[in-house]
């Protein structure tokens, strides 16, 4: 019978933490802050170099087509979930726009170029192209990434 | 044997897996009874029914809600102390479980599979 | 000499059946994130598994009792069901997370709704189980898996620089909340506490017993050791490839880039192959884990052996697991944040688990002359240090870095 203490201390500090764990989650719920924006682009940034990889197998026929397509597909998509959820939301600091706009445009470039990959997952000449432009895109990304932190206060 | 070694007895026999004469797992022991004085241990108690006792109030309520009320025969099975053959890392009885009204859950009778033809 | 092949047999299978979704995951993220900084994480956690499957294997050898005996006998019905509870909430993640990470491999391989997958996988496995002997389960997945040495052959290709990958291996730790994520999260996914009560009530299936306590240390040494070896390679490739181009992996396709890099579609059919396997007999080990502690810790019959004419019981328990992993695989939630989060949840579970095991280890009353002696001691107890404080640091660090999103 020497669980009853310790379940008593247990309970008590489970309790303070799930209270801690609400605090953290629920400061700034709902605008996009500067750091989430960053954050977003980034991972945009992260999904051009994943297509171009993809692409470069595609490139240099060192792949199999169903693979270049699903995966072309899953980033294609996760491509598009982050524009609209960067398109929704409202800024926390109104300067960002420029940003978020052109974080828009990327996103949907990065999708229109994964798009491509999708429906020619076996064609070389077209991995090739695909690959570049992500390239291009993934600089852009970058880009704006350097901005926005050039902005941080 | 004296108190102490008694209570020593029930602390190593409580939550230990019970196998009937044929070695099949029916259970373990959830609870044990002590009668007289000095205390000498005449059953071992097995059955979910006994679950609410083991827990803290505030959740012995909902587990009395899950298993049910202690309906002994059921969901409360009493073994006679007479009824252990040895103490191992298992509690081993002198009989076979249907004999003692163990090992319900797992009867084959009861499962559909139990009464697939080629089993 | 059959005795010498049976044991290499099965230290082989244990290396193959080492890695699994939360390894692939939580290595290849470190990997790009934190190029080989990672690496003393994975050796870490490593023999941290090996201490922990090599006294849970000594107990169930020696006393007969696999691990949900030892927590139900040792912490009572109360504190054991806590143990039960949280276990068991963590085993249908993670066969979640498997059930999609073979969906996952199966749609890149073959171009076919995921979902789909999820069920005719589930349905494959209970196929594989129902058909082949339990000995011969593991070894189908085990020697599957070793495929995936394509790895450590990747990593000589890519030829990294060494000494950055040595200095990899001396423990640092930097303040960022994020490489602390990592670092717990990278120990935890090495050990994951359902391939040790898998091993556990494995031992006790076979009828282990103190003639095969030798056994016993070589697979926790060698099998796991070894199978460290895939985890370090993960890290490396992945290092090597992703961390220059910035790019953070988010799908569990990427995992295989580097070994398409390296030797073209052979290498990607290679690693895809592997993955699949792994995580195939990843999915087995912990829906089994999820039905052996269930019935362990309320005294049902248990055991494949039994079959489910005698364990009826045990047998639906184990289905009714799989069917809910595929209805949490299914819920349309990415099967990577499922693996983020049965990973750390385990690692916060671990200590209930881990401390009975350690303490009837070490009890003579139980173990005669083969309780732990100081080196298992020592491990033991220190183990237990770690494994508490990243227990109490990993949900703070998961809220703190977002989900390891930074």
């Amino acid at each position: 019978m020497s669980g009853t203490g310790r379940k008593r201390v247990r309970s008590s500090a489970l309790g303070l933490f799930l209270a801690a764990a609400l605090l953290l989650t629920s400061a700034g719920c709902g605008d996009l802050s500067n750091d989430e924006l960053n954050r977003g682009v980034e991972s945009l940034s992260a999904l051009a170099g994943q297509g171009q990889l993809v692409a470069n197998g595609v490139a240099r026929d060192a792949t199999k087509a169903t693979y270049a397509r699903v995966m072309a597909r899953t980033l294609g998509e996760t491509a598009d979930h982050e524009a609209e959820k960067l398109a929704d939301a409202t800024l926390e600091e109104a300067e960002t726009e420029d940003q978020r706009h052109a974080a828009v445009a990327v996103a949907a470039e990065i999708s229109a170029l994964l798009s491509e990959l999708q429906t020619f997952p076996g064609d070389e000449h077209h991995g090739e192209l695909v690959e570049k432009h992500l390239a291009e895109a993934q600089e852009k990304a970058d880009a704006i990434v350097a901005q926005l932190s050039g902005d941080a206060p | 044997m004296k108190g102490e070694g008694e209570i020593y007895v029930v602390h190593r026999l409580l939550d230990e897996q019970i196998c009937d004469s044929e070695g099949r797992r029916v259970g373990r022991v959830d609870d044990i009874e002590l009668r007289g004085s000095p205390p000498r241990i005449t059953a071992l108690l097995v059955g979910e029914g006994l679950y609410p006792r083991r827990l803290p109030r505030w959740a012995a309520r909902i587990a009395r809600r899950i298993s049910g009320p202690e309906t002994w025969g059921s969901n409360a099975l009493r073994i006679p102390w007479e009824e252990v053959d040895e103490l191992t890392s298992t509690v081993k009885l002198r009989k076979k479980a249907e004999d003692l009204g163990l090992g319900m859950g797992d009867d084959p009778r009861r499962w559909i599979v139990g009464r697939l033809p080629w089993n | 000499m059959k005795v010498i092949l049976k044991i290499a047999l099965g230290i082989i299978a244990a290396i193959g059946g080492f890695l699994d979704i939360g390894d692939l995951v939580f290595n290849t993220q470190a990997g790009a994130l934190f190029r080989y900084d990672l690496l003393w994480a994975v050796v870490l956690g490593t023999i941290g598994i090996a201490v922990y499957a090599e006294m849970s294997g000594r107990v169930a050898a020696v006393s007969g009792r696999p691990v949900f005996d030892v927590i139900r006998m040792r912490m009572g019905f109360g504190l054991g069901l806590v143990a039960l509870i949280a276990s068991t909430a963590v085993n249908l993640l993670t066969v979640a997370a498997e059930l999609g990470g073979i969906a996952i491999v199966l749609e890149l391989l073959l171009d076919a709704p995921y979902s789909m997958f999820v069920v005719t996988g589930a349905i494959a496995l209970v196929a594989i189980v129902a058909l082949l002997p339990f000995g011969g389960i593991e070894r189908f997945f085990g020697y599957g898996g070793l495929v995936l040495f394509v790895v450590v052959a990747t990593v000589f290709h890519q030829n990294p620089d060494w000494g950055a990958v040595a200095h990899g291996f001396v423990p640092s730790l930097d303040s960022s909340t994020l490489y602390l994520y990592f670092v717990v999260g990278v120990f935890a996914a090495a050990l994951m506490p359902y391939e040790v009560h898998f091993y556990s009530s494995g031992a006790i299936e076979e009828g282990w017993s103190e003639e095969n306590l030798k056994e016993n240390r070589l697979n926790a040494i060698l099998g796991y050791g070894i199978g460290g070896v895939l985890s370090v390679a993960l890290v490396i490739v992945s290092g090597y490839l992703f961390h220059p181009i910035g790019v953070e992996p988010s799908d569990l396709g990427t995992v295989a880039l580097p070994m398409q890099g390296a030797f073209g579609e052979t290498g990607l059919l290679l690693a895809l192959g592997g993955i699949l396997f792994c995580v195939g007999g990843a999915a087995i080990d912990s829906s089994f884990a999820a039905s052996y502690n269930l019935a362990q810790f309320l005294g049902w019959e248990w055991g494949r052996y039994k079959g489910p004419r005698k364990a009826p019981r045990f047998t639906a328990s184990w289905l009714v697991f799989l069917l809910l992993g595929i209805a949490i695989a299914q819920s349309g939630i990415n099967p990577v944040e499922i693996t983020e989060y049965s990973v750390v949840f385990s690692v916060v579970a671990l200590p209930l688990t881990y401390l009975p095991v350690l303490l009837i280890a070490g009890d003579r009353s139980f173990m005669s002359e083969y309780a732990n002696g100081r080196i298992a001691a020592t491990l033991g107890w220190l183990y237990f240090a770690v494994i508490v404080v990243l227990s109490l640091a990993a949900i703070p660090l998961l809220l703190a870095t977002n989900g390891g999103g930074g």
